[in-house]
């Protein structure tokens, strides 16, 4: 009897694995393989074609401490996260209140106001590169309307970042508007009826009850934003190739000029592991800083 | 029952994974020799006229061209050479040093040596720029020439006689002057940019001014040679003291075909290559243009550069001598005339007699002057080893003096001290490789 229960467990172990075999394969041949050899190349010089040749933490030393584009890339893509995160979250926090509104229609708004984020990046970049034209292009033309002599955005290299920044309002709809319309739904409207009874207005209500309510959703698009914003690419890539005067060298770019135009995958492999430790020594900081902001509603 | 129900779905999997996994394509039962052949697509995806007179004129060879897309198609040979299964012949345009110096070709010096190849057909600058470590890898397939364009009816607007086009560069600098047109502190239309066009307008002047970019063994950068650095500062004499801003904001308007600053009319004096002739007639049929040689200095004879693109073996290929007979091809004589008749947009062609046959030169009245200027070209491969790297801080090192924030010694100090850095990496690597790594033979 015993047996014959081990067997039937086997056969369905048997079965299982069979079914996960082709993502467990694709996963060790294609993720954890590249993974691990890169951390050795990162060890190696290496351009692919020929043989790496071990040179220890060299290329470490190389970019910490005699690589100037690499802290200006450092540079470029803090910026980048710093005002960007923030203006995303943010915008994006606002639509959801604003969809949130129970008017006639309100579907089809949520709609419209997710669909630019299906736009694929490349395209989104080419676009922009015309809507940031400073002699044809749609913003400087409404700037002008008003009187503004508009900057030459993408070519002056103390407008460009701001200008890759001011594109991220074009993605503030989609995944993320959803997520926080749905834990706005999920807020209890008796705790608006109680700021309106103490005489509340939209803004304590905004403050004390919504803002404290979605704290944890905050929290995860931070993360996720900031871990994804720090391997900020193709509008660089498109639009400015990180010029003028390297003022949109973002780091992934730096990193992709290094491994595919100069054929330097050592190099570039120690950048990525960089990058990867600087990931998560963000996102650490952000959990211990978070216990003093973020509210679950369990506690 | 059980039993044979698992059989059977265990085959169909299995099936299943072979269908999927096993090379198909079309068993070739011609009982010719197919070899592979990789070129970046153009506008269209048409097969070359090259591979296609080739198929028709023998029968015991047969090319299968595949085109790739410009994006990335470095990455794809590269991918296709590491995986040990490379076409037998691709055309490429970035420089043959960076690929031959990684061992991703096969040296073709015995192939050249059985057939008494002969290699004078072809300009001596470009045949020089097949080369690394005394080797040939590659076969010139097509290059771009430059020369000096020059708007005529801008020309008689502006009072200069449109028969006389500058000579020297100071001239350069006095024509801009009075062909550049301002209205409400804006540019309309300028004589001259120095950082738009084909050429780098002061790595032309540094090869007028016979400057040395290296020592004499090729491992010292010296980019500041009093010749770099003059030729830094005649280019930014040539902006006449337009502040790059306004120029720049001028040029944002700018982009391909009838945007081009050129084709549009909007600027005056211009070095590009020869494919403009046929953009020009495309996009702007009535635009009425000089082309003449590329200004020079007091006493300097004129230079200009190339932009080849060239047949290769990848490392690996399998059938090397069917896909040299297809180079060979290629590049003659007959064949290159007559490509750069059915092209819609044509480069030059490599091969002498077929740029100096009168037949060719009937295309334009350009193409003599195109000529002139091939035979006074220098390679823009100064480090085959750095060579990204010397050429993205040498444009950087300009725009930091364009944009004023740098003087030119300074910022080809900068320059140099990076890539020297870099270059002292890569000969290390370079000493390194070659005891493990040895070229492939034909």
């Amino acid at each position: 009897m015993l047996k014959k229960i081990k067997n039937i467990t086997n056969r369905q172990y048997f079965w299982g694995y069979l079914f996960v075999s082709p993502w467990v394969i694709g996963f060790l041949a294609l993720g954890l393989y590249p993974i691990i050899m890169s951390l050795y190349y990162s060890l190696c010089q290496y351009d692919v074609l020929r043989v790496p040749k071990f040179i220890g933490l060299d290329n470490y030393r190389e970019l910490l401490f005699g690589d100037e584009y690499f802290w200006k890339s450092i540079w470029n893509t803090f910026f980048y996260l710093f005002f960007r995160t923030p203006l995303v979250i943010v915008g994006s926090l606002l639509l959801a209140v604003l969809v949130n509104n129970s008017i006639r229609g309100i579907k089809y708004f949520r709609t419209l106001y997710f669909m630019p984020s299906i736009i694929s990046g490349v395209i989104l970049s080419v676009l922009w590169m015309w809507l940031l034209n400073p002699e044809y292009g749609l913003i400087n033309a409404a700037l002008n309307f008003f009187g503004i002599q508009g900057p030459l955005w993408l070519i002056d290299p103390g407008w460009s970042k701001p200008a890759i920044i001011l594109m991220s309002i074009w993605s503030i709809g989609g995944g993320r508007m959803l997520v926080f319309l749905a834990a706005l739904q999920g807020v209890p409207k008796q705790l608006y009826e109680a700021v309106e009874i103490d005489g509340g207005g939209w803004w304590q209500k905004f403050k004390n009850v919504t803002v404290p309510h979605v704290s944890p959703i905050i929290f995860l698009w931070t993360i996720i934003e900031i871990v994804f914003g720090l391997q900020v690419f193709v509008e660089a890539y498109v639009m400015t190739k990180g010029g003028p005067l390297n003022s949109t060298l973002f780091y992934n770019l730096y990193l992709y000029n290094k491994a595919f135009d100069d054929f330097e995958m050592g190099y570039s492999s120690a950048m990525a592991w960089i990058l990867f430790v600087i990931a998560v020594a963000v996102t650490y900081l952000q959990f211990r800083i978070s216990k003093k902001w973020v509210h679950y509603s369990s506690d | 029952m059980d039993k044979i129900k698992s059989s059977i779905t265990i085959v169909l999997i299995l099936l299943a994974l072979v269908i999927v996994f096993l090379p198909h394509g079309e068993k070739a039962n011609d009982g010719k020799t197919h070899i592979n052949y990789w070129y970046v697509a153009g506008k269209n995806d048409n097969v070359p006229y090259a591979v296609n007179k080739f198929n028709e004129s023998q029968d015991s060879v047969f090319v299968d061209a595949t085109p790739i897309p410009w994006n990335e198609h470095e990455k794809k040979i590269l991918t296709a050479i590491l995986s040990e299964n490379p076409p037998d012949v691709v055309m490429l345009v970035s420089t043959v040093p960076k690929w031959a110096a990684r061992r991703a070709l096969v040296s073709l010096d015995n192939a050249i040596k059985k057939d008494d190849f002969d290699s004078t057909q072809f300009y001596p600058a470009l045949w020089k720029e097949m080369e690394y470590d005394n080797e040939i890898f590659a076969l010139p397939a097509y290059t771009a020439s430059y020369a000096f364009f020059y708007n005529k009816t801008l020309f008689k607007k502006a009072g200069l006689d449109p028969e006389n086009p500058p000579r020297t560069w100071q001239e350069v600098k006095e024509f801009s002057k009075k062909l550049t047109v301002m209205e409400d502190g804006d540019i309309k239309q300028m004589g001259f940019i120095p950082n738009y066009g084909n050429l780098e307008t002061s790595f032309v002047m540094s090869l007028e001014l016979d400057a040395h970019y290296k020592s004499q063994d090729g491992t010292q950068v010296t980019l500041t040679d009093p010749m770099i650095v003059k030729a830094f500062n005649e280019e930014v004499n040539l902006l006449n003291d337009l502040p790059i801003g306004k120029i720049n904001k001028f040029m944002g308007g700018f982009g391909y075909g009838s945007q081009h600053g050129f084709i549009a009319g909007k600027v005056a004096m211009m070095i590009l290559g020869n494919n403009f002739i046929d953009q020009i007639k495309t996009y702007n049929p009535g635009l009425d243009y000089g082309v003449t040689e590329i200004p020079v200095f007091e006493g300097t004879a004129t230079k200009s550069s190339t932009g080849i693109w060239w047949y290769a073996i990848p490392r690996g290929a399998k059938k090397k001598n069917a896909a040299w007979d297809f180079m060979k091809f290629a590049v003659s004589k007959k064949i290159q005339i007559e490509e750069s008749f059915v092209n819609e947009e044509s480069l030059f062609p490599t091969n002498i007699n077929a740029a100096t046959d009168s037949a060719f030169l009937s295309r334009h009245f350009a193409m003599k002057v195109f000529d002139e200027q091939m035979r006074n070209t220098e390679s823009k491969v100064i480090f085959p080893l750095v060579h990204d790297v010397f050429w993205r801080e040498f444009s950087q090192a300009r725009e930091r003096v364009l944009y004023k924030m740098q003087t030119p010694l300074e910022a080809l100090i900068q320059a140099q001290q990076t890539i020297q850095n870099s270059l002292d990496r890569a000969i290390e690597y370079d000493d390194y490789v070659k005891k493990e790594l040895p070229f492939e033979k034909f």
